[in-house]
């Protein structure tokens, strides 16, 4: 059975491969609406452009993306844009994959949650390290004992400053916050898939603007976020935009997790075949698509789960689900008033 | 100062002109007395070594000549090289300054930085030089990338990262005693410290944790210790220190991201020399950082220090220096217990070690 997959907004840099991904999928229509492009001060292009360079069908509005009666849709706003269209997606029994953080704020993020749950669809959250060969290596040896008593997680989401092609990584009101915000999530989501959803119990973040200075970057480019969990476990993610410009695109994610019986180290992006080409350093990834797995993920629970019934939890709920995403954004906002107050957080 | 013999291995003889005729007392004969005996020996050093155990076993086994009281030690020695536990630093450190010796001592200096004042003070009063043995600062990595820093390669540093891991030493012996090592933080991650430090500039706020926490002043056996500084300078950095299971191979890294550019080294990638030999050997041991494939960074540190105790420059390591990474080690423990972070501007060693 073919579905129809919406894919609300390019404002996210992710949307381009869920689109290529989805556009390439024989029983999947697709339809896309990015409203807000037009008038995007991005040097890339957006809008109808952007989706003729994918090979996907464009609408001009979210009226008419939501009126075409889509199965599911991808959300890739800026992520001060989630809960409206979420909310709307519900209202419309829509399953959604929602593009990480959740939400910018806490409350928004609760607010998703209940009008997915009242709606009965599904609020999936685009975390794809989660389906990492090297991630769910680590977390079957978790589960197996293997390491002992895990106590201690080193992660590190560094990266560049993603504002070349997308500025509103960088203003405040929009993304949330900076390195704090976009990066801290993706490690925070693995740490939970690892314990099993422990909550955060205390959060300490230090954050400064050195890096990328000259950009004029309004918010955090580098911080460190220490946390306690509900379980015992203490963790710190480095989540600066710490590659430079000139630095390699690939990389960067790291979890190192220590337990009473030993230590686990993944990079998950770092399997490659390396080399030289005219243009200088080949780097030819074989950790497989990560993308692929997430979404595939996704559609399968849709089409297990079938239409929304209001009040029905969905047949399948596939993970990381809304109640990751909430408590990663938990995790997100106390670094940020931990940053400011210079004190730890109390959750 | 000489110029390090570039490739020469350890086993080697590195007699130096600057320190000929020199006589070591070395103080105490556990774990790092072995990589300081092979270096003073290479220095071509006499040593006499005191130690309330092992004396005799270090000395079968290196051709070192025993005496049997720390006085004996004193009168013997030009200069005296404490290796002991930690704990038992400040008095022997005492003892050779009131005997009018200059010292090296192993870090941490003191296990408080009260501790550590109170014998620099005494030092200076007696006219004695006395030098940390800050290894970590003559660890060739580590020193090219501060080299890189100063020389403005990657611009002004904005978030530094460091860690160190090792197989637990907390099992047996006095590492175990908070009140005797200090704990994962005074013990191991003191290095750091002072590498954070030494790289990203003087701190002004230390907020740490510390899992499984330490219980009526004895640290667990497997713990790990994150701890974050802020600097003056504006850059952030953040030390993990983990005592890990048993066969724990040791391993250190950093990564330093500035401005213009980063900075990132791990002693179990990046040495050129990868063995698998199937011979049996067990993997992991000591709390001693595995020395690189040139010269010995022990060796480097010993005839820097021991250039500076006989009238020489300053080595890269003063006794401030050790005492400031005491400091900051101290701090750690108290946002430890508190749950605060501590503002280096107002926090007061109180001097209590457990």
């Amino acid at each position: 059975m073919s579905l129809k997959v919406a894919i609300a907004s390019f404002a996210h840099v992710h949307a381009a491969s869920y689109a290529q991904l989805l556009g390439s999928m024989p029983d999947i229509e697709v339809l896309s609406a990015d409203p807000d492009g037009a008038s995007a001060p991005d040097a890339g292009p957006r809008g109808a452009e952007f989706a003729a360079s994918l090979g996907v069908p464009y609408v001009d509005s979210y009226d008419e993306l939501f009126d075409w009666g889509p199965d599911a849709v991808v959300v890739t706003s800026e992520n001060a844009g989630h809960r409206a269209l979420v909310e709307r997606a519900a209202a419309a029994g829509v399953h959604v994959l929602c593009e990480k953080p959740l939400a910018t704020e806490v409350a928004d993020g609760e607010a998703m949650l209940a009008a997915c749950e009242a709606a009965g669809t599904i609020l999936m959250i685009a975390y794809p390290v989660r389906f990492a060969p090297s991630y769910l290596q680590l977390r079957a040896m978790v589960q197996a004992g293997r390491l002992g008593d895990v106590f201690a997680v080193l992660g590190t989401n560094n990266g560049k400053i993603p504002i070349d092609s997308r500025q509103w990584f960088t203003d405040p009101k929009l993304a949330g916050g900076g390195a704090l915000v976009d990066h801290t999530v993706h490690c925070a989501d693995l740490i939970d898939g690892l314990t099993g959803g422990a909550s955060a119990t205390r959060v300490y973040a230090a954050a400064n603007r050195i890096l990328h200075q000259d950009k004029g970057a309004e918010v955090e480019t580098g911080g460190l976020v220490t946390i306690n969990y509900d379980n015992g476990l203490m963790a710190t993610i480095d989540c600066s935009w710490s590659v430079p410009d000139n630095g390699p695109t690939w990389g960067g994610v790291s979890l190192q997790v220590t337990g009473t019986n030993g230590s686990v180290e993944i990079e998950p992006f770092l399997p490659h075949v390396g080399g030289t080409d005219a243009s200088g350093e080949v780097f030819l990834p074989i950790g497989g698509n990560l993308d692929a797995s997430m979404v595939g993920t996704f559609l399968n629970a849709v089409r297990q789960s079938g239409p929304a019934t209001a009040g029905k939890q969905p047949a399948v709920v596939p993970q990381p689900d809304g109640a990751v995403g909430l408590r990663t954004l938990r995790i997100v906002d106390a670094a940020r008033r931990s940053a400011v107050s210079g004190q730890a957080v109390e959750l | 100062m000489t110029t390090p013999a570039p490739n020469a291995g350890q086993r080697e003889v590195h007699m130096s002109e600057e320190l000929a005729g020199l006589t070591v007392g070395l103080i105490g004969a556990g774990n790092i007395s072995h990589v300081h005996v092979a270096a003073w020996k290479a220095l071509g050093a006499r040593i006499v070594v005191y130690s309330l155990e092992g004396a005799e076993e270090l000395s079968k086994q290196y051709g070192l000549e025993v005496v049997e009281s720390l006085d004996g030690c004193l009168a013997e020695a030009e200069f005296v090289d404490i290796v002991t536990p930690s704990a038992t630093h400040k008095e022997i450190t005492l003892a050779a300054i009131k005997a009018g010796k200059n010292v090296i001592c192993e870090k941490p200096l003191t296990l408080t930085a009260a501790d550590s004042h109170e014998v620099i003070d005494a030092a200076e009063a007696a006219g004695i030089r006395l030098y940390p043995a800050h290894v970590v600062r003559f660890f060739p990595a580590y020193k090219a990338a501060w080299d890189a820093i100063q020389a403005g390669r990657i611009g002004e540093v904005a978030v530094a990262r460091f860690f160190r891991q090792a197989s637990s030493p907390a099992g047996a012996g006095w590492y175990r005693d908070v009140a005797r090592s200090g704990g994962v933080i005074m013990d191991l991650m003191v290095h750091d410290l002072d590498q954070a430090r030494w790289m990203c500039g003087d701190v002004t706020s230390v907020y740490a944790a510390q899992n499984p926490p330490t219980v009526d002043g004895v640290s667990p056996v497997n713990v790990a210790a994150h701890v974050t500084l802020t600097h003056e300078t504006g850059a952030i950095s953040h030390c993990r220190a983990t005592w890990g299971a048993t066969g724990t191979t040791f391993q250190s890294g950093f990564t330093v991201a500035g401005s213009s550019g980063v900075l990132k080294f791990t002693s179990a990638a990046d040495t050129g020399f990868k063995e698998e030999l199937q011979d049996g050997g067990a993997a992991g041991d000591l709390l001693i950082p595995a020395s690189t494939l040139g010269e010995s960074p022990y060796l480097t540190q010993l005839r820097e220090l021991a250039i500076g105790l006989r009238g020489g420059s300053d080595p890269r390591v003063l006794a401030s220096d050790g005492a400031t990474a005491v400091y900051l080690a101290e701090a750690a423990r108290a946002s430890m217990e508190s749950g605060r972070t501590i503002d280096m501007k107002t926090f007061v060693s109180t001097g209590v070690t457990a």
